[in-house]
């Protein structure tokens, strides 16, 4: 139906005149991403499927679900390829095991895009991706900064051993040292796995491990910095006294923002998927093609186009503040 | 019944006994660790053993002890619920959708206060948990691959609710129910699961259900024999286990104030670890509550012991490991169900 639907758009185009596509079909893109469970690979889907070119019926994007399993997804890019997909994008569950999807699209000739998290290979066409060190290193700032450089941390991890957590953590680790030494004691660091539920717990036993010591709390995701200011509210204390972080501007995290409780780190959702999008298409439909998503003219200076050829595009993150945090909120619809 | 009569006898008594020594060793444990800090002057005070730390430990296993309250039925009645982790992330989204001040995320999302929303999320609990024992009882499937086909339907329907969106913005009412505290000490949620805990405890030793339930898990066909109505024993006891995940996904919910698509991922093994912690046997018709509560309690005891030590995550699961392993070596009444 979609495609019928996209044809009848695209076709009436041509009636129109208003093309100069060569390619009389959409551009079929296979996006794999490695789950949906979270808000943010929600939003990464919202926003491809809002591209301009998927609108206008010039690209036709399929989201395939990973179920957060890396075998899934080979299977899945082994499927897009067999399928004859025109383009693919991933965005990888590990940064090892994965490899194989690009391997299985270069054996193709299938043009091949990683966004979000990142793959241990150069063999990609092109990566679209936030610097996880540089979003630890925004949140880490945002934390000491309110503390003025002095006092007793705890950090919150993703799942041990994953890149967010080692790249995020190695990025709150630079801020950490750029204080005076000795200035910031870390005081506990350990994972609750991107949840909230855990990072609710494991700040509650940590108050009760420390009492009145803890004075900032980074979580390297916003869901367990939302945890974290839970078990600060069900402890009893006031969660302004505490300089809070978290990256990915989650629509919640985006709330707390906006009551003055925490700083987030946004990662551009929108960014990732709709820059991954015009660059696979540059790749299939050629030197014709005309980037169409605003975002290379929101980020003109921080990211340029050049032309769908730079191997690593570094989308930038955005630190939300009270000033800017209506504006993303509205974005949201809310 | 069987159950009743054997009560009595030693062995049994000294498994209840040797799981309260357990739990009292291992606060013993924590409490000298903790001391030796305070001694060794990194503490000012033993951050353990307090009231409040206490209460705590309630509060964080209050969504683990409700659901293990109803496996406790399930395995003593001879099946197992794979279930419950998805039924309470279900139930929880379908509960925050009528408590959630952030319109649109599903086409009937409102705030109605706490009342609907907590009905509906029993409601959703129980049918889940009715639609598990008719499929068990009517077509004879085991309970594991029948809750298997649950825990993965339930998880569907969970971000079919909101097209795998979270649901925030949760009204003060509901809340209430994960993050008040009654006369200003006692949190809500271990109030809830105290409620809970007793009611269940009242139902499996006090009446015939109870004990029917120990006979369809001891021995189905002559619990049948003997007149017992077994299929509709077996339908209310996933019945009892998915209204359970129901005030779990409530408390969980209210107490993270975001119903999330994948809350509750694997608490169905945390829930079976507490039963069997506690002395039930996975071949059915033996187990106690009291037994599943201090389950409960240690494993409890044992996240807050090492997270307030400073152990690392990976020591805490191997820990967690072998304790249910050795809890089950240790029971002296193992014999008698082997």
């Amino acid at each position: 139906m979609k495609k019928l639907i996209a044809s009848l758009m695209l076709s009436s185009l041509m009636v129109a005149g208003a093309t100069t596509m060569a390619n009389a079909a959409p551009v079929r893109i296979a996006f794999l991403m490695y789950g949906n469970k979270a808000e943010f690979v929600q939003l990464m889907e919202r926003y491809a499927k809002e591209h301009p070119a998927v609108k206008q019926g010039l690209a036709e994007v399929t989201l395939f679900d990973g179920r957060y399993d890396a075998a899934v997804q080979n299977d899945q890019g082994q499927m897009a390829v067999n399928s004859k997909y025109d383009a693919i994008i991933i965005n990888p569950m590990d940064f090892e095991a994965n490899i194989d999807v690009v391997t299985v699209a270069n054996e193709a000739g299938i043009p091949i895009v990683v966004t979000n998290a990142r793959l241990n290979t150069q063999d990609m066409l092109s990566e679209v991706v936030s610097d996880d060190v540089e979003g630890g290193y925004l949140e880490a700032k945002a934390v000491l900064e309110k503390l003025g450089c002095k006092g007793n941390v705890v950090i919150i991890e993703g799942p041990k051993g994953g890149s967010g957590e080692i790249e995020r953590g190695r990025g709150n680790e630079r801020a950490i040292s750029e204080c005076p030494e000795g200035a910031v004691k870390v005081l506990e660091r350990k994972t609750a796995n991107w949840s909230r539920a855990e990072a609710l717990d494991l700040m509650q036993n940590w108050l009760t491990a420390h009492p009145k010591e803890i004075d900032g709390v980074i979580g390297q995701n916003d869901e367990m910095a939302l945890g974290a200011i839970e078990a600060i509210k069900s402890a009893g204390y006031d969660v302004k006294d505490f300089a809070i972080a978290g990256i990915d501007g989650v629509t919640d995290a985006l709330r707390a923002v906006k009551a003055g409780e925490m700083t987030s780190i946004l990662q551009d959702a929108r960014g990732q998927a709709q820059g991954s999008i015009d660059v696979a298409m540059k790749a299939v439909v050629g030197d014709d093609y005309k980037p169409m998503s605003d975002i290379w003219e929101q980020y003109k200076g921080k990211m340029e186009w050049n032309d769908g050829k730079t191997k690593r595009y570094d989308v930038p993150w955005t630190i939300v503040t009270p000033e800017n945090v209506d504006a993303l909120l509205k974005d949201r619809g809310y | 019944m069987q159950t009743g009569s054997r009560a009595g006898t030693n062995p049994l008594a000294m498994r209840e006994y040797g799981i309260v020594f357990a739990f009292i060793g291992l606060c013993i444990l924590v409490g000298a660790l903790c001391q030796l800090k305070v001694v060794q002057g990194t503490w000012p005070q033993n951050a353990f053993l307090t009231v409040n730390n206490l209460l705590l430990i309630l509060h964080q296993i209050s969504v683990n002890g409700v659901l293990a309250v109803g496996m406790t039925f399930v395995i003593i009645s001879g099946g197992i619920d794979l279930s419950v982790g998805s039924l309470l992330a279900f139930s929880g989204m379908m509960a925050a959708s009528f408590a959630t001040r952030s319109p649109g995320v599903t086409a009937w999302a409102g705030n109605y206060g706490a009342f609907i929303p907590i009905v509906v999320a029993l409601a959703v609990g129980s049918a889940s948990g009715a639609l598990n024992g008719w499929i068990i009882s009517r077509f004879k499937i085991q309970a594991f691959i029948a809750t298997l086909g649950m825990l993965m339907a339930g998880r569907g329907f969970t971000m079919a609710v909101t097209n795998g969106n979270p649901i925030s913005a949760l009204g003060p009412e509901f809340r209430w129910f994960g993050t008040g505290k009654l006369f200003d000490a006692i949190p809500i949620p271990a109030v809830i699961l105290g409620i809970v805990f007793l009611l269940a405890w009242i139902i499996l030793n006090k009446t015939v259900f109870g004990r029917y339930v120990y006979a369809v898990g001891g021995n189905e066909k002559s619990a049948r024999t003997s007149g017992i109505n077994t299929k509709a024993i077996l339908i209310w006891v996933y019945v009892l286990s998915g209204f359970l995940a129901g005030v779990a996904g409530v408390i969980l919910t209210a107490k993270t104030g975001s119903a999330q698509t994948a809350a509750g991922t694997s608490y169905e093994l945390d829930a079976i670890a507490a039963v069997v912690i506690g002395g039930a046997s996975l071949s059915g018709g033996i187990g106690r509550l009291t037994g599943t509560f201090f389950g409960a309690l240690i494993i409890g005891v044992m996240n807050n012991g090492l997270d307030i030590l400073g152990v690392q995550s990976f020591y805490q699961l191997i820990i967690k490991g072998s304790l249910i392993v050795f809890a089950v070596i240790l029971d002296p009444s193992r014999k008698l169900t082997a």
